[in-house]
């Protein structure tokens, strides 16, 4: 991934959380914090997660991640951010049943502006969801540095 | 005839962006013609008719007209399969 892709500023490390909401109002929060995105972009993120949730299940054992995002009107300019928690917490199942959940480690909080722009970095953002063994070095990730050396590789 | 596909998602800004990228790629590869529709979920009424549904998120509604969930193309997982379903039901086989 392109140095210039990723937006150091919005990595974090060593998230603790009670649950999905909490994660997702924190780093929500940063991105508005940082001028990313408007006011309304925490709790259209929180309600846009409950009606359409971004858990991923990539399999059993398997680290997982989920992808929060929400309507362009509430960005400002475009971002990625990275949490890495320092316990799973569950997030509902993207297209799953309602009581289907999965234990996400690491997740990739989106701000977008214009998807067909952003297509590279979006299939980027999969390209890492696909790749386990790139998915646990990350999830084990301490710092910012080690978050941006392991995605550097790519 | 072409053939229509709906990709679908929440907010037809990340998933289905992903997923209707795969799909006109799959196509282009096998040489079908196709009318891609990106849009919401609760869109989805509004923009038929059409030959396919793909969507990434949970679709509750039977809207008539055959559904295969994309969150393959998300995951990684069973893509294979995915692309074998998505391409029986446009070549009508």
């Amino acid at each position: 991934m392109r140095i210039e892709e990723l937006n150091s500023e919005l990595i974090f490390t060593g998230l603790e959380a009670e649950n999905s909401d909490a994660v997702m109002e924190w780093m929500g929060r940063e991105f508005v914090r940082q001028g990313y995105t408007k006011d309304s972009y925490v709790a259209a993120l929180l309600a846009r997660e409950k009606e359409y949730p971004t858990g991923l299940d990539l399999g059993q054992g398997n680290i997982c991640a989920a992808i929060p995002h929400t309507d362009a009107e509430h960005v400002i300019k475009p971002g990625t951010g990275i949490g890495i928690l320092k316990h799973p917490v569950s997030f509902h199942v993207m297209g799953g049943d309602e009581e289907e959940l999965v234990q996400v480690s690491v997740v990739f909080m989106l701000a977008i502006k214009d998807p067909g722009k952003q297509l590279d970095r979006l299939q980027n953002i999969i390209g890492i969801i696909q790749d386990q063994k790139l998915l646990r070095e990350l999830s084990k990730a301490s710092s910012k540095e080690e978050v941006l050396k392991c995605l550097h590789q790519l | 005839m072409k053939k229509k596909v709906i990709v679908c998602c929440g907010g037809a800004v990340a998933t289905s962006t992903i997923a209707a990228n795969k799909v006109v790629e799959l196509c282009r590869n096998n040489g079908i013609d196709i009318e891609l529709c990106q849009c919401r979920i609760n869109e989805i009424a509004s923009n038929l008719p059409a030959d396919l549904i793909v969507p990434t998120s949970k679709v509750k509604q039977d809207y008539g007209v055959p559904l295969i969930t994309a969150m393959p193309f998300i995951s990684g997982i069973g893509v294979e399969k995915t692309e074998k379903a998505i391409l029986k039901v446009l070549k009508g086989e």
